[in-house]
């Protein structure tokens, strides 16, 4: 069932930049959506339109097949059910307080204390960060200060998480923990969008690909038939995943990596080890470095 | 940075602030109502005493934490304790030891350094964010507190903004020469004032996304012990005043 869409949406901005062109992209419910593109190709825009933070020049945005109304209950009904993270921590968090700050969303919605108070700490628990509810935002570090910023936006409990570029910055421990919160969301059944230019996160994580380039979506396609599109993806200035070509050039020297390529390394890892690979006359060992 | 760090990492950061507030403000009335110069000292030394010891502040973070204001309190006793006036035999113009001056000047130095360490005891035990809800409890008007949360929120945003451009204007030779500096410094007031008007047209926008629709409402922390502290805050707020009284009489 289609949750979010964007119908032949356009938008230009004051400088007569092209946000969005004609974009029409569509977001199923429950599903892992990345949308990727280079710089400067519509990403935020399109996060903005879907969050009613920008009004569509022509076109239309649907959430549940009905058109967004642009008036002040229209706009809340859609921030509430639609929440959205934005790419830089500080430009999103404005109380000191870690608590305060997650409180801002509900508490925006006219909850009452008590549900206030449950859910910033339901929400700071499923990103793993109930132990700083009472440090100051400043003393955190990068990584936490984003896991805030999703609680914070959690807590009014949205259907669809909009993420603007979240790995961005982040080292590889905070990646990977960031990676587990969202695991998590999508489990509950949080739809999830979310903006990148790393192809091969992307292949690893999405149900689903949205290519932007020139402030349109050009191609929605699935992450496991990313490998029949690699004409688009070039058009776009984006390479196939390296361990699609991996798995292409070992298939291509005998080895039985199966028919489809695995979306992550691992699995490509286990599919090679459950034969000895000397059996194809290739001399090759996958863990010399502990023969020796 | 010294006070921040701590409030942060003191001993009684979590009582509850508005106890400490209390007793902060029974060490201000004990040391107005000291009568005499040892009683104002004893209030400040007892206040002392409890940062440095009850809350576990360091002595040697205390003392430069104090320095700038005792070093301003100095001066201003200096002129206190010295009159300029108009030479009597002729038209030049004299310094004199102010009449029972130094008298004075103690008392108010005194009380001065009293009312000093009662301040330092609530700012050094308690960060900002814990004031700031004390004073929304205390019915302090919504704009100021919005005012006080966004400064003290940009003042790290910015202060971080700042240290990065000064390092990259330097790692550039930017003041490498006093004229240079000049510059260097006017790009980077007009690089932080641009600054300023995207964020906070940044934060206007993530404000309308968690669905803000003017004033900023955040909610406030409880403390597990708040009756206990403020009961035990009275008692010790009273027990400086009576001090001060006694040493006056």
């Amino acid at each position: 069932m289609i949750q979010l869409e964007l119908d032949q949406v356009s938008f230009r901005y004051e400088d007569g930049s092209i946000g969005l062109d004609a974009c029409s992209l569509a977001i199923e419910r429950g599903s892992r959506n990345v949308l990727i593109g280079v710089n400067g190709s519509g990403k935020t825009t399109l996060f903005q339109h879907a969050n009613g933070l920008l009004r569509p020049q022509s076109g239309q945005v649907r959430y549940d097949g009905v058109a967004v109304e642009y008036n002040r209950s229209g706009l809340r009904e859609l921030r509430t059910r639609v929440g959205m993270v934005f790419q830089n921590p500080d430009r999103q968090l404005f109380s000191a307080s870690v608590q305060e700050d997650v409180s801002f969303g509900p508490l925006n919605l006219g909850l009452d204390e008590p549900t206030v108070r449950q859910r910033v700490r339901e929400s700071l628990a499923a990103v793993g960060m109930a132990d700083v509810a009472d440090k100051a935002v400043h003393n955190l570090s990068f990584g936490q200060k984003k896991r805030v910023c999703i609680a914070g936006v959690l807590a009014m409990r949205p259907e669809l998480l909009v993420l603007d570029e979240p790995m961005a910055g982040l080292d590889y421990v905070a990646k990977d923990e960031l990676m587990a919160v969202l695991g998590d969301l999508h489990a509950k059944g949080i739809t999830l969008l979310l903006a990148t230019h790393d192809i091969d996160f992307a292949y690893r994580w999405a149900d689903r690909i949205h290519l932007m380039s020139d402030g349109r979506c050009s191609a929605s396609v699935e992450a496991d038939r990313l490998d029949e599109h690699a004409g688009e993806l070039e058009r776009i200035g984006l390479p196939l995943p390296g361990i699609i070509e991996l798995h292409r050039r070992l298939a291509r020297l005998g080895l039985p990596v199966g028919p489809r390529a695995p979306r992550a390394h691992g699995e490509l890892l286990e599919r090679l080890e459950g034969t000895p690979a000397n059996d194809k006359g290739i001399n090759m060992t996958f863990n010399s470095s502990r023969d020796d | 940075m010294l006070i921040e760090q701590s409030a942060y990492a003191n001993r009684w950061r979590t009582a509850c602030p508005g106890a400490k507030a209390l007793f902060a403000l029974g060490g201000f009335i004990a040391v107005f109502s000291a009568g005499t110069t040892v009683a104002a000292l004893a209030v400040a030394g007892v206040l002392l005493v409890l940062t440095v010891v009850g809350a576990g502040v360091p002595l040697s973070r205390y003392v430069r934490v104090a320095l700038p204001a005792v070093f301003f309190l100095s001066i201003s006793c200096l002129s206190l304790a010295v009159s300029v006036t108009p030479d009597s035999r002729g038209g030049g113009i004299g310094i004199a030891w102010a009449a029972n001056g130094l008298e004075v000047v103690a008392h108010v130095a005194a009380r001065s350094l009293g009312a000093l360490a009662a301040l330092l005891f609530l700012v050094l035990t308690t960060p900002l964010i814990d004031l700031m809800a004390v004073l929304r409890r205390l019915k302090v008007p919504e704009v100021l507190l919005e005012l006080m949360v966004l400064c003290y929120r940009m003042l790290f945003v910015f202060s971080e903004a700042l240290h990065d451009t000064l390092t990259a204007q330097s790692a550039r030779m930017g003041y490498s020469s006093p004229r240079r500096a000049l510059r260097s410094l006017g790009d980077l007031a007009a690089n932080l004032a641009v600054q300023v008007w995207q964020r906070a047209q940044a934060l206007h926008r993530a404000a309308l996304a968690r669905n803000n629709d003017g004033p900023l409402r955040f909610l406030a922390p409880v403390y597990a012990h708040a009756r206990r502290d403020t009961a035990l805050a009275l008692a010790s707020g009273v027990a400086v005043v009576i001090l001060a009284r006694v040493l006056s009489a």
